[in-house]
């Protein structure tokens, strides 16, 4: 496999024609501020942006966290019954459909401003991928297993807990990896409109002031703390799901 | 005493070209300590009737018995073991093979000696730590048996459990199976559609024929052990075999 470093050349590229476009003044400065001047931003506003980004970060752990423990149990259910599947298939269908930042009116009636919205709209961009991912993968599981713990007469139970879960779990983390993915789209989002603090708010609020330094800085906190929370998940999924190394044709 | 009897087996499964009749009026015994295969071509009912006898399905028509009790799900008498061996991709091999004795909720002391006590038997201490897809296709079989024999039982059901492999790995694991069986004494039912196979491995053949699935004819083999597929009368079964298991084609050969 080629060295990860590898991965960093589109960036340099990037702030290679960043620099060169800051160079031809081809927009003003206000518009389009220097990498400099955006390297500036992180060092004078470290402890500014260290807490919007903090606050953000909680707001999406919190949401993923409570999906998690919603849909994941549920998607197991699902999974296995064919009864809940046929009670739950539209509904899941209709409302995974509905882009949650369509719901921030809705969640700001209800909730006000303040952290509550933006987690309920989280949670409800992390629960469908989630969901759906976990129902996927208990569906996937290869019949012959469940027909040997059958066979071993293996009581409902364990049946779940070291068949099912397990078997499950791959697909589990793809659909963490989404939800995490969704939750940080969404937390971005509603800070904007919904809340008065986060890397959103710090973003909208830099633009009002015309402080596109910061804008850009934002942006890269986002853009970076949602590589990093790519790469824990993956990391994360080798470590649960060893057993799988080899299996597949090649790392995801 | 007969350990495994069906009688008047049928089964009808639903499906949306309407009901399909996989298994007719089988009669079939196997008395204790007998090894039977169950031979024919696919689609005639061989392994569902298998499956029937593991308790994962019920017939419609007729009543099986495994040691002289009326079948109702799967029983503690039997073990199965299946073609694509179903081992548990995410268990090591010992936990797999500790997997029929954890269903029956074995203490995990009383289970770690009993799988030491296969892996040994079976040849798999090396790879006792192992993953399933780090073995080759024989030795994961070696796991599949490993765990159906782990709780001891009176009938051990195999569905074509070395179709899957080279001619190689296959005798050598025939041979294997053999000792297995003459050293614990199980009635062993063994579905395959090779007739060398069958006629190495059983005691006595039942021959089925397909649409719908029923047993055409049974051939006692006896032959002694170790049973050497060269000679004339190994030949002569297997020719027998041959034009019950495709009656059509051998009167269309005499026509």
């Amino acid at each position: 496999m080629p060295s990860r470093v590898f991965g960093l050349l589109p960036l340099l590229a990037l702030l290679v024609l960043w620099q060169a476009v800051s160079w031809a003044q081809i927009y003003p400065t206000v518009l389009l501020p220097t990498p400099a001047k955006v390297a500036a931003a992180f060092i004078t506003e470290y402890p500014d942006i260290f807490r919007n980004a903090a606050a953000s970060i909680t707001r999406v752990i919190v949401g993923v966290s409570l999906a998690f423990c919603f849909a994941v149990p549920l998607g197991l259910l699902i999974g296995r019954y064919q009864i809940l599947d046929v009670l739950a298939d539209w509904s899941i269908q209709i409302f995974r459909s509905v882009p949650p930042i369509s719901l921030i009116p809705m969640a700001l009636l209800f909730f006000g401003i303040g952290d509550k919205p933006a987690i309920v709209l989280i949670f409800l961009a992390a629960t469908w991928p989630l969901l759906i991912n976990t129902i996927f993968g208990v569906r996937s599981i290869e019949r012959t297993l469940i027909k040997v713990a059958r066979a071993a007469r293996a009581s409902e139970q364990l049946i779940f807990r070291d068949i099912i879960l397990p078997s499950a779990m791959p697909a589990v983390f793809t659909g963490l990896r989404l939800a995490i993915g969704g939750g940080w789209l969404t937390v971005v989002t509603a800070e904007m409109i919904a809340v008065k603090s986060g890397l959103g708010y710090m973003i909208l609020n830099a633009q009002l002031t015309f402080r596109s330094e910061l804008i850009v800085a934002g942006i890269v906190v986002i853009g970076a703390i949602g590589l990093i929370a790519d790469q824990g998940v993956r990391a994360l999924r080798a470590r649960v799901c060893r057993w799988q190394e080899g299996l597949t044709a090649e790392a995801e | 005493m007969q350990f495994v009897e069906c009688r008047g087996v049928g089964k009808i499964y639903a499906s949306k070209a309407g009901p399909v009749e996989a298994l007719r009026g089988i009669d079939l015994a196997a008395s204790e300590g007998e090894f039977v295969c169950l031979l024919g071509l696919s689609g005639c009912g061989k392994s569902t009737l298998l499956q029937l006898i593991a308790g994962l399905e019920a017939p419609t028509a007729g009543s099986i018995r495994v040691g002289g009790i009326e079948l109702d799900g799967p029983s503690d008498e039997t073990s199965i073991v299946f073609q694509d061996h179903g081992l548990f991709p995410w268990m090591t091999v010992e936990r797999n093979v500790e997997f029929n004795m954890k269903a029956r909720n074995a203490p995990s002391d009383a289970r770690a000696v009993r799988a030491a006590e296969l892996l040994t038997m079976m040849g798999l201490t090396g790879v006792a730590t192992r993953y399933p897809h780090e073995l080759s296709g024989g030795m994961r079989q070696r796991v599949g048996i490993a765990r159906a024999l782990t709780t001891r039982p009176r009938a051990l059901l195999m569905d074509e459990p070395f179709g899957a492999l080279d001619a190689q790995t296959r005798g050598r694991l025939q041979e294997e199976l053999l000792q297995i069986w003459e050293h614990q004494r199980t009635t062993v039912l063994f579905v395959t559609h090779s007739i060398d196979e069958a006629v190495f491995l059983a005691d006595r053949i039942a021959v089925f024929s397909p649409q719908p699935g029923r047993i055409t004819g049974t051939v006692p083999i006896e032959l002694p052990r170790p049973r050497d597929p060269e000679t004339p009368r190994f030949t002569a079964l297997k020719k027998e075999l041959r034009r019950m298991l495709v009656p059509d084609l051998h009167g269309a050969a005499l026509s």
